[in-house]
């Protein structure tokens, strides 16, 4: 809001920001990626159903946030990659293994990168879940609990503190440094749903509709809710 | 880079069954360097009411200073205490008066008033009132503090409830806040018969 961070001139902007917000958490046998459906561009809607979440395999959700255009086009590029993977290997790639290509995808973009915050949420091959989380040139972690986009400030601290059990003095809930959480699917679904129309309250950009992915061992599962549409 | 977000920090007030609560961290910093960790922004006015001042920290003690001479003036005309609406309405016009140099801070205001009827309020830095029934935010920390009070706060708290609810939101939103943190204050404001009964406790959080 001040004065000096003003950009001076005109220039044609490739980029543009068309908001919603995503989330994923994993669990000792599941995993659950969430986003919101509306996408906008500054104060107008541009659609009220626009998912961000893509099923990749059985076991691998790819969620994309930001730029829709290149998340979208992000998308289908790793959809391909995955069909030729599986005409020369005669199999799908493991999540982990997802994860490690599209930092190689991302990286590829390096000096024109895809305007784009990706979470992988799944299964792994030992059958436990897993979260990736990426930065638009491909920098990414394997973590237990990852929001990202447009309400991810006021989602994350949420996170921290019903998932990790941060600043909470019950032994039963606090998750130790580089461990992951282990909470049961109806409790994580709630914070889901909670984290969501909260957002959905304080953050013009999220609402409208709210799409839950779960992903267990036998295979992936969705669950759709309404979000408020103001 | 902000003026807002120079020294950092922030505050946060909820309302309860009967009580208000009010919160801050103690970090005052030159952008990235920490530089205090005792610097509160809460203020007591009255026995039964606090505001909070986050932003710049120069204004933070100026408009500290301006508004307890204009309470205590206001006291001595008026021979009662200030109510915590018109304590509102005084911040708002305090800024108001530099609408075009103001002052950079932005308040909140928690207390009971005589009867012990709940209120809170925030203004803006240059003193638009928002009289909010739930709770207020502001500082370095307000989106992540407006996500922690959307999820966790319900009505009708007890005061032993809302010390927890709002001590939980202030801790995780400071906790991914670079510019805030470093501990935390948090008052809670309840009637005690007639009179208000303020209760200051120090909350251990991440040091860093």
């Amino acid at each position: 809001m001040n004065a000096t961070e003003v950009p001076v001139g005109h220039q044609f902007d490739p980029y543009s920001n068309n908001g919603g917000t995503i989330l994923a958490i994993s669990s000792k046998d599941f995993c659950v990626i969430a986003s919101d459906t509306r996408q906008s561009e500054g104060y107008s809607i541009q659609t009220r159903y626009a998912p961000k979440c893509h099923k990749l395999t059985d076991k691998v959700v790819m969620a994309v946030n930001g730029f829709a255009a290149d998340g979208n086009m992000l998308v289908r590029t790793v959809k391909q990659r995955l069909e030729w993977y599986q005409h020369t290997h005669n199999s799908l790639p493991s999540l982990a293994s997802i994860a490690r290509m599209v930092q190689t995808i991302l990286y590829g973009k390096r000096f024109f990168p895809y305007y784009s915050y990706v979470i992988l949420g799944g299964i792994d091959r030992d059958g436990t879940g897993g979260v990736y989380s990426f930065d638009p040139v491909g920098s990414y972690e394997r973590e237990s609990c990852r929001s990202a986009g447009a309400a991810q400030s006021l989602i994350q601290p949420f996170l921290d503190a019903l998932v990790m059990g941060k600043n909470q003095s019950d032994p039963s809930l606090v998750v130790k440094n580089g461990e992951r959480a282990n909470l049961p699917l109806e409790r994580v679904l709630a914070i889901v749903t909670d984290a969501f129309t909260g957002a959905t309250e304080r953050h013009i950009e999220v609402g409208d509709g709210l799409e839950i992915y779960v992903v267990k061992t036998d295979g992936v599962e969705v669950i759709r809710k309404e979000l408020k549409r103001d | 880079m902000s003026i807002m977000e120079l020294n950092g920090g922030s505050c946060v007030a909820m309302v309860g069954k009967n009580c208000v609560a009010i919160a801050c961290d103690l970090r005052l910093g030159n952008q990235a360097l920490t530089v205090a960790t005792n610097f509160s922004k809460v203020f007591p006015v009255t026995p039964s009411t606090l505001v909070g001042l986050p932003g710049l920290a120069t204004d933070t003690m100026t408009v500290w200073e301006k508004l307890r001479f204009r309470t205590n003036m206001y006291e001595m005309k008026e021979n009662r205490k200030i109510s915590p609406q018109t304590l509102a309405h005084l911040v708002s016009s305090t800024l108001y008066e530099k609408r075009f140099g103001p002052y950079f801070v932005e308040p909140v205001i928690a207390g009971l008033d005589n009867s012990g009827v709940p209120f809170i309020a925030s203004t803006d830095l240059i003193g638009c009132i928002n009289f909010a029934k739930d709770f207020v935010v502001s500082g370095t920390a307000s989106e992540k503090l407006f996500g922690m009070a959307e999820s966790l706060w319900e009505p009708d708290l007890a005061p032993e409830e809302l010390f927890e609810t709002i001590s939980q939101t202030l801790l995780n939103a400071v906790d991914r806040d670079a510019f805030s943190g470093w501990g935390a204050i948090v008052w809670v404001v309840e009637m005690d018969g007639s009179e208000g009964k303020v209760t200051k406790r120090w909350l251990r959080g991440r040091m860093d």
